[in-house]
């Protein structure tokens, strides 16, 4: 009786280690993915942000864009299979009395939409960059890439852009 | 004496008119150049050649002016002429962008009442108009977006014209207001409605919360306290109050808050009638039909589930079987895009056993079917097919009352 609760135990403890460990490795790798892609992110004029890899890109809005809307209460996003072209409008998110429009910062067609912000509007101010990614385009003039602004000119653009709006 | 010189203005104003729907900058929807370098090279112009209109808009049919704005917003360029609009409306009810129009509105006294529904593209909360009160539409570049200033200004006008002491709260409403905005790259538009005569109680009973069970990511509105302008002071008129906001906005430099006076009010474009038809804005009906559809008004409502439970009267049960307690009727219906996506109806043996039978096909005649009385008719067919004896052409009294339940989840009558 001991002994097969003796065996029950170290068997537990045997899959737990195993399964602790195979978890890690998966999130290690996930982590190392994440902050080893040398991918740099590009930026629209409307605030926009997409990273493409494999010709898939990934869209959100920066920083920015989240700050000066305020509390996103509810997403409106483009479904999978929409084609779009570059600047088409394609959703919207509405913050407290304002509905901004958001607009495809390339040619494309959907091929996700992020589920997790369309519940959880809130991501799009607490993570922006990450969980608060809007939707996935797959790319159909990945060319177009060279008209948005990399990180640095945007920051550039912020600058005069700001300026402007408060002289 | 304001009053003759608006007519003034107005008449040669609507000369100026037929330019508007012409050549103030149809946008070249096209670009050649990448769209990311098209906005970087505009240049706004300084404050001071910036000049203003008032438009006033001769309908009163609310698809025709929530069409006019969109036609504004989609085709003139702001850069260097702000506009105001000022309209009023028949009866309706507007709800938000992203609202539920069940949720929020009365939809049968609407209906018995003629009040028409309606969906605008901007966000926030649903609204009640009437003739009694007037709307006022600011349209900027999306750069000079300025929602402190449009209500500050109103507010000016109402301390000018009627010495009025109005306040804006935290959420940025006037007190008698609903206000809701639209941001889009090149323009921004900012609209709200200012009550002076509406009728309260209409108003309070087209927006009144009834029983629905509706579970939504919708966004919700906020009720706030109302109060008729006209009640403060009962100079104020629709008409004057037109005329001293417009006025207002004309004497107002545009991106400050100061009073520029008659000087400024000559250099501006002034009131403005305009007509929103076809022939004016072309295209302009292709809008307004979109806005009057349902896959619009309704459709374009976000994903919910409603869940309602109905006590079903012990007359109806199986009078052989002895209940322990009342039995229910469950429904319970996933609706997306305001089409019926998945229902259960969670039917007391007691029911069941009076002749309605075949569930599962009667849930499957509902999948796809709009969420009114579309749904409501589907099931009372789907229950007439199913029935043993298919001579009889009428729902007893136990199919009569399960459809009884199902039009009130429906909200048709």
């Amino acid at each position: 009786m001991a002994l097969q609760r003796c065996i029950f135990q170290a068997t537990k403890q045997y899959i737990a280690r195993t399964s602790f460990h195979s978890n890690f490795k998966q999130s290690y790798c996930e982590l190392r993915h994440k902050f080893s892609t040398k991918v740099p992110r590009k930026f629209t004029d409307r605030h926009e942000w997409i990273v493409v890899e494999n010709n898939v890109g990934t869209v959100g809005i920066s920083n920015y864009a989240q700050e000066s809307l305020g509390d996103v209460v509810f997403a409106q996003l483009p479904d999978p299979g929409t084609e779009l072209k570059a600047g088409d409008e394609c959703g919207a998110l509405e913050s407290v009395k304002a509905a901004s429009e958001i607009y495809s910062p390339l040619s494309g067609n959907v091929s996700e939409k992020n589920k997790d912000v369309e519940n959880k509007p809130g991501l799009i101010n607490s993570s922006c960059y990450d969980k608060g990614w809007l939707f996935k385009i797959k790319l159909s003039k990945p060319e177009e890439l060279n008209d948005l602004m990399s990180e640095e000119q945007y920051q550039t653009f912020l600058k005069t852009d700001t300026e402007e709006t408060h002289t | 004496m304001a009053q003759s010189m608006l007519n003034k203005i107005v008449v040669n104003g609507a000369c100026i008119v037929g330019i508007v729907g012409r050549n103030v900058g149809y946008r070249p929807t096209t670009t050649i150049k990448g769209y990311a370098t098209q906005l970087k090279e505009r240049m706004l112009v300084p404050e001071e050649k910036v000049t203003k209109s008032v438009f006033m808009s001769q309908s009163t049919d609310i698809y025709a002016n929530l069409a006019l704005e969109d036609w504004m917003y989609k085709n003139m360029d702001f850069s260097n002429h702000h506009v105001m609009m000022v309209w009023r409306n028949e009866p309706c009810v507007v709800i938000g962008r992203h609202q539920n129009p069940w949720q929020e509105a009365n939809i049968p006294l609407l209906n018995e009442r003629e009040i028409a529904l309606a969906r605008r593209s901007s966000g926030g909360g649903t609204v009640y108009h009437d003739r009694g009160n007037l709307n006022v539409t600011f349209f900027t570049p999306f750069e000079r977006y300025d929602r402190k200033y449009n209500l500050e200004l109103i507010t000016r006008a109402l301390y000018r014209g009627f010495g009025i002491n109005a306040t804006i709260n935290e959420r940025q409403d006037i007190i008698v207001s609903g206000t809701a905005s639209k941001l889009g790259r090149l323009t921004a538009y900012h609209h709200c409605t200012l009550l002076v005569n509406s009728n309260k109680e209409d108003l309070k009973k087209s927006l009144a919360k009834r029983e629905h069970g509706i579970q939504t990511k919708a966004t919700p509105s906020t009720p706030s306290p109302i109060a008729n302008l006209s009640e403060l002071d009962n100079r104020v008129t629709i008409d004057s109050l037109q005329t001293a906001v417009g006025y207002e906005y004309l004497r107002t430099p545009a991106l400050h808050l100061a009073d520029g006076g008659q000087s400024l009010i000559n250099k501006q474009r002034g009131f403005q009638f305009i007509n929103p038809t076809d022939e004016w804005f072309p295209g302009l009906n292709n809008i307004k039909k979109e806005l009057q559809s349902w896959d619009w008004c309704y459709g374009k409502t976000p994903e919910f589930t409603v869940s309602r439970t109905f006590p079903v009267p012990p007359e109806l049960l199986a009078p052989a079987l002895v209940y322990s307690a009342t039995q229910e009727l469950v429904i319970n219906m996933s609706v997306e895009k305001g089409l019926i996506s998945d229902v259960t109806l969670s039917i007391p043996p007691g029911l069941v056993e009076s002749g309605f039978h075949g569930q599962a096909s009667v849930i499957t005649h509902l999948k796809g079917k709009r969420f009114t009385s579309e749904a409501l008719n589907a099931l009372e067919e789907a229950m007439l097919t199913k029935r043993s004896n298919s001579d009889v052409k009428k729902l007893d009294d136990r199919e009569q009352f399960v459809a009884k339940c199902f039009d009130q989840v429906v909200n048709t009558n």
